[in-house]
């Protein structure tokens, strides 16, 4: 089970720079109570030592993520920035990036996550569809398209709309 | 003895599990029954380099070092398209199939 709904999409985010973004992104993961109170700092230093900007097409995103302690229960947020925001190139920490998508997986276990990654680089290789869910004019729309990319839906029996059936 | 392959990325847990999960199916559709594809830290990556069953290490991020082993970057297995991992999948089938 993968959390993720409106209340964890920051919309046309406007940030100064990456520690806000990740803040900002950790406080609505730490709402739902799938993080800990401290996981935006634990991520902020994690992405010091391991950047992860990433140079996708049409615009560069940013993936940050700390390991599994801080996590409850396995959750994503989005956010989309106004303007772009600094991140570091996982693949070379000299070169920097400017941001304008950022997704932040709270991972309990990547085993259970297999398909939702798999289905995550499917996404960041596609330029049209990292371009439409940046462009979802409200936070319940861009969930439910990145919902769809990520096929999140696709256990349930029905589809849930937007709220998450945590309890099962 | 079996071959291992170790993919590092720096929490070990979301960039490096998409390419284990990739390299590790197509090593199994090529019937590399030897083979055993390992997701790591790189901050572990010592304890690895000294097994001798180690063949190669795919790593997200860049590497400012040498190993005895082939290393590829394997950040087309997060961004590139089916093409771009394509090459990169027939480069380390190539390392595995000189090694047979």
């Amino acid at each position: 089970m993968l959390a993720f709904n409106e209340s964890l999409v920051a919309l046309n985010l406007d940030a100064p720079d990456a520690r806000t973004v990740i803040d900002v992104l950790a406080g609505k993961l730490h709402g739902q109570g799938l993080v800990v109170a401290d996981y935006g700092e634990q991520t902020y230093q994690r992405e010091i030592d391991h950047p992860t900007g990433l140079p996708t097409k049409p615009f560069c995103i940013a993936f940050p993520h700390a390991d599994a302690k801080g996590v409850t229960e396995s959750g994503l947020a989005l956010a989309t920035l106004a303007r772009p925001v600094i991140f570091k190139n996982m693949g070379d920490p000299d070169e920097e990036l400017p941001v304008l998508l950022v997704l932040m997986l709270a991972n309990r276990d990547p085993a259970e996550q297999v398909q939702t990654l798999r289905n995550l680089a499917l996404l960041f290789s596609k330029p049209e569809k990292l371009v439409a869910l940046r462009d979802q004019p409200t936070a319940e729309a861009a969930a439910t398209c990145l919902r769809d990319e990520l096929d999140l839906d696709h256990d349930a029996e029905t589809r849930g709309g937007v709220s998450e059936r945590r309890a099962s | 003895m079996s071959r291992l392959i170790v993919v590092a990325c720096g929490a070990g847990i979301n960039t490096s599990t998409i390419a284990e999960d990739t390299i590790k199916a197509r090593v199994q559709k090529e019937g590399l029954s030897d083979v055993e594809v390992k997701r790591i830290l790189m901050a572990d990556i010592d304890g690895y380099l000294a097994r001798p069953d180690l063949v190669m290490v795919v790593s997200m991020m860049k590497i400012f070092r040498t190993f005895k082993v082939p290393v590829f970057q394997g950040m087309p297995f997060l961004i590139g398209t089916k093409d771009e991992q394509e090459v990169l999948l027939q480069k380390i089938l190539d390392v595995l199939r000189k090694g047979t």
